[in-house]
């Protein structure tokens, strides 16, 4: 007897779906997700940094010892691995900011610190450049806000750069705020800072026009001082 | 924010300097930093085991004890250190929360200790990190279950029945059979009652041999109809007179006739009713005959009578979703293969598979592998797919039901383990209760050598009895002892131990009954006295030494046992009698704390018991 064309289609149609359950259910895959696992795991585990030694930190940064001692404590508390990836590092900063996305700001801040563009921070990172933020002079700190702006290193600020950096410092407000924050607000506040910034209007900031025109402005040379204490 | 996280904060505020030349408007002040102190070692002892660490990680929780100055009060100037004296290795994960902001809660631990070290540092449960939050809600949940059984069965013995009204006291019965024997006997009989009544419906459909002017067999519910009827008219009236009673007493009505029990109650008996209101009509006899089938649900009754059956039926309820994603799947699988089987078989001849519908027996038979046989398929493919079907029958059916079982399992084990409880709440409430007796049996002990002192001097003078020879109590133990002593002088009421007050309140009773028989004594104090002494006459196996005096001195000299030592018997007695009858008595209260008789010396058996005899006799006159 001969099979007619509609059993042979329904005997397909339940061939595709035995297949579709079994694909569901996991059955049809598995071979390739084992091997990456077992990797992964061996990596994370021997990546360990240990810093110098508490004297050349002393001599590099202008932290008191009792001072250096506190801030690797409270370092290695959260990351005991010694070093900070990008991933621990934004979400160690989100929590500073609960209802706004910290995540871009954090980033640049990470590209920041990161001297050595290695993907990880070290303890001497973080404490260098704590110190230039905390005990520095003006002009470095000034040095390090540019070096925040500049994204791409390359010694001046194009007005995406700014764009970007500003839409990310908005971004940490969130949504409930007051006023709301329109689409345009990053946008505006990046023309004004070029305004001021940008003398001989060449559409970038360099590192001069920034320096000189923060220090002519009163209020950001106040603000500055702001955080000395901190430590 | 996690306390590691804190530690960050100062970079968060220097990391601020990035927005500042893009400030618009100036910064506001920041706040004023109080004088950092030298941040400094602390060390804290805890019950000898020290442990240090930086003063700045405790004070991360300001509003918890080790945070805040309340510390203080354990500093320890001799060691320079803060000493604790409570458990070392519950402390231990307190610390840990200190310094890495996560609580965790150690398995091994007591529930209630844990709690205890918690609330005694001030520190919120409700922050124990995810990783342990789960185990530590289990075993609060059970623990606050095993208390809330203990205060229920407490409450439930010591209620004492007088006090409830009789529609509570029946509501009780009914509940909870064990309370007293006619309920016990009314829950048997009804429990005899379903099983008569179930097996009465299945033997009157056997058949029973032919009657002698018919051919045909009969079954024996036709045969015996009217033993029967009076069978089951019986089981009809008991079970219509428990509804009514439980209708009776429930607390809410309401609520009760809602219930599925009930439910089941009313369409048992319906049945019955509905047949005798509807007698003799041929149309609705053949749907009467079907109503019948709900008598059926009478077995369903049995439930009260078995916590495993409510197990069972409580585990149902509880894998419900199981059960309805089993019945899908079964469903869905049913489907499929019915239409594919029906394809499959329309070509061959004679095919039992008419329809989809009709394949849909084949495929239940086949995936519960029960396999009749009153339809195979004949075609190869037809075979194939029936083998495929029979195969995932099995796993479709074997995957749902070990979740149920584990389930019933669970619940089983948690009625065990209740059970157990309830079986060892009585040896738990014994040894509190012994506990609480050996307290106070201490202390009647005490009493009698105690209160020695008060007459001592008396006593001393009269008799130069040297009572120095008794061993001394420790000095908690007498300072607890002079407790309970003041409180006693305070409310004029004496502790008494507990069989003997029993004891004479049912011969109060009675003694109350029979009226003051002693004539001679009618001012107050000698009422008392007199009843005193009938007590006394009752208990003649508590005479002492000196009996051999007339009526009253005797009853005087029983009325003495406070003193209870030989010499104070030959003391003046008569100051201290009245005094002792003026006394105003026990209340209720203390019966709690009483205790059996001191067993140490017959001596001190005999006067202890005299003695508390006395003051209880004098409670119930009043």
């Amino acid at each position: 007897m001969g099979i007619q064309d509609m059993e042979l289609l329904a005997i397909g149609v339940v061939v595709i779906l035995f297949m579709a359950v079994l694909k569901q259910f996991g059955i049809l895959e598995p071979i390739s997700s084992f091997e990456d696992s077992s990797d992964s795991d061996l990596e994370m585990s021997t990546v360990r940094h240990q810093p110098e030694g508490l004297d050349q930190l002393q001599a590099q940064t202008k932290f008191t010892r009792k001072e250096l001692q506190s801030l690797y404590r409270g370092f290695k508390n959260e990351c005991p691995s010694g070093l900070v990836d990008e991933e621990t590092f934004k979400s160690i900063y989100s929590q500073f900011f609960p209802q706004g996305d910290a995540s871009t700001y954090a980033h640049f801040l990470f590209n920041a610190f990161d001297l050595d563009r290695n993907g990880s921070i070290r303890f001497e990172d973080f404490v260098i450049g704590l110190s230039v933020l905390l005990r520095g002079s003006v002009t470095e700190k000034l040095n390090w806000a540019f070096n925040l702006y500049d994204i791409n290193k390359d010694g001046c600020i194009t007005k995406e750069e700014m764009l970007a950096i500003m839409k990310s410092i908005y971004d940490m407000m969130g949504r409930y705020t007051y006023p709301c924050v329109r689409d345009e607000a990053p946008s505006e506040h990046v023309d004004k800072f070029f305004q001021k910034m940008d003398r001989n209007r060449d559409g970038v900031v360099t590192i001069e026009e920034f320096i000189e025109t923060c220090q002519k402005d009163e209020n950001i040379m106040n603000s500055m001082q702001l955080f000395e204490n901190v430590i | 924010m996690a306390a590691g996280v804190a530690a960050w904060l100062p970079f968060a505020r220097a990391a601020a300097i990035g927005w500042m030349p893009v400030a618009t408007t100036p910064m506001p002040i920041p706040p004023q930093e109080k004088k950092k102190t030298q941040d400094g070692l602390i060390i804290l002892n805890v019950s000898g085991t020290k442990f240090q660490t930086w003063k700045t990680t405790l004070e991360r929780y300001p509003d918890t004890l080790l945070g805040s100055t309340e510390r203080d009060f354990f500093f320890h100037e001799e060691s320079n250190e803060y000493f604790f004296d409570r458990d070392p290795d519950i402390f231990r994960h307190i610390l840990n929360f200190y310094r890495t902001g996560k609580l965790h809660y150690p398995r091994q631990e007591c529930i209630s200790a844990y709690d205890e070290e918690l609330m005694f540092f001030g520190i919120i449960p409700e922050i124990i990190g995810d990783c342990c939050y789960e185990e530590y809600k289990d075993r609060r949940r059970e623990n606050l279950d095993r208390l809330q059984d203990d205060e229920e069965m407490d409450i439930s013995n010591e209620a004492a029945p007088v006090n409830l009204s009789y529609r509570e006291y029946l509501w009780r019965a009914f509940e909870n059979p064990h309370t007293s024997t006619l309920a016990l006997v009314f829950y048997y009989v009804t429990g005899f009652f379903i099983a008569i009544s179930v097996m009465a419906n299945v033997v009157e459909t056997v058949p029973c041999g032919t009657m002698p002017n018919r051919s045909k067999e009969v079954s024996c519910g036709d045969r015996y109809a009217l033993a029967f009827f009076c069978l089951d008219t019986a089981c009809v009236m008991i079970f219509t007179f428990e509804y009514l009673l439980r209708l009776v007493a429930a607390p809410s009505r309401y609520k009760f006739v809602k219930s599925v029990m009930s439910v089941i109650d009313v369409v048992a008996i319906m049945p019955y009713y509905i047949g005798l209101v509807m007698t003799d009509n041929d149309q609705v006899s053949g749907a009467f005959v079907t109503l019948r089938v709900f008598r059926v649900f009478r077995i369903f009754k049995f439930s009260r009578h078995s916590a495993g059956l409510r197990i069972l039926g409580y585990t149902l309820k509880s894998c419900a979703s199981e059960l309805g994603f089993l019945l899908f799947s079964l469903t869905m699988a049913i489907i499929i293969f019915a239409t594919v089987m029906f394809y499959a078989e329309k070509g061959s001849a004679h095919s039992k598979f008419t329809s989809i519908p009709a394949a849909f027996w084949y495929t239940i038979v086949t995936m519960t592998t029960l396999g009749y046989g009153d339809m195979v398929p004949k075609t190869i493919v037809g075979k194939v797919f029936g083998s495929i079907c029979s195969l995932s029958g099995v796993l479709v059916i074997a995957l749902p039901v070990p979740v149920i079982v584990s389930n019933f399992s669970r619940i089983y084990h948690q009625s065990q383990r209740a059970e157990k409880r309830r079986a060892q709440r009585k040896t738990r409430l014994a040894r509190i209760r012994a506990a609480k007796i050996r307290g106070t049996n201490a202390y009647m002990h005490f009493k009698q050598n105690g209160l020695l002192i008060d007459s001592l001097e008396e006593a001393s003078k009269k008799a130069g009895q040297a009572l120095v020879g008794k061993a001394a109590s420790p000095p908690f133990e007498s300072q607890h002892h002079h407790l309970l002593h003041c409180l006693e002088k305070t409310t004029n009421h004496e502790f008494v131990d507990e069989q003997t007050f029993q004891a004479n309140c049912m011969e109060i009773s009675v003694v109350n009954k029979a009226g003051s028989r002693s004539s001679s004594l009618s001012s107050s104090p000698h009422n008392l006295s007199s009843c005193c002494s009938r007590r006394h006459r009752k208990k003649s196996s508590f005479s002492l030494p000196s009996t051999n005096n007339q009526e009253l001195s005797t009853i005087q000299i029983r009325e003495r046992p406070l003193a209870n030592s030989r010499s104070s018997l030959n003391a003046k007695l008569n100051e201290t009698v009245p005094l002792k009858c003026n006394q105003p008595y026990i209340s209720p209260s203390m019966v709690s704390l009483s205790a059996p008789p001191v067993t140490s010396s017959d001596e001190d058996s005999t006067t202890t018991t005299a003695y508390s005899q006395s003051n209880i006799v004098r409670v119930s006159a009043l």
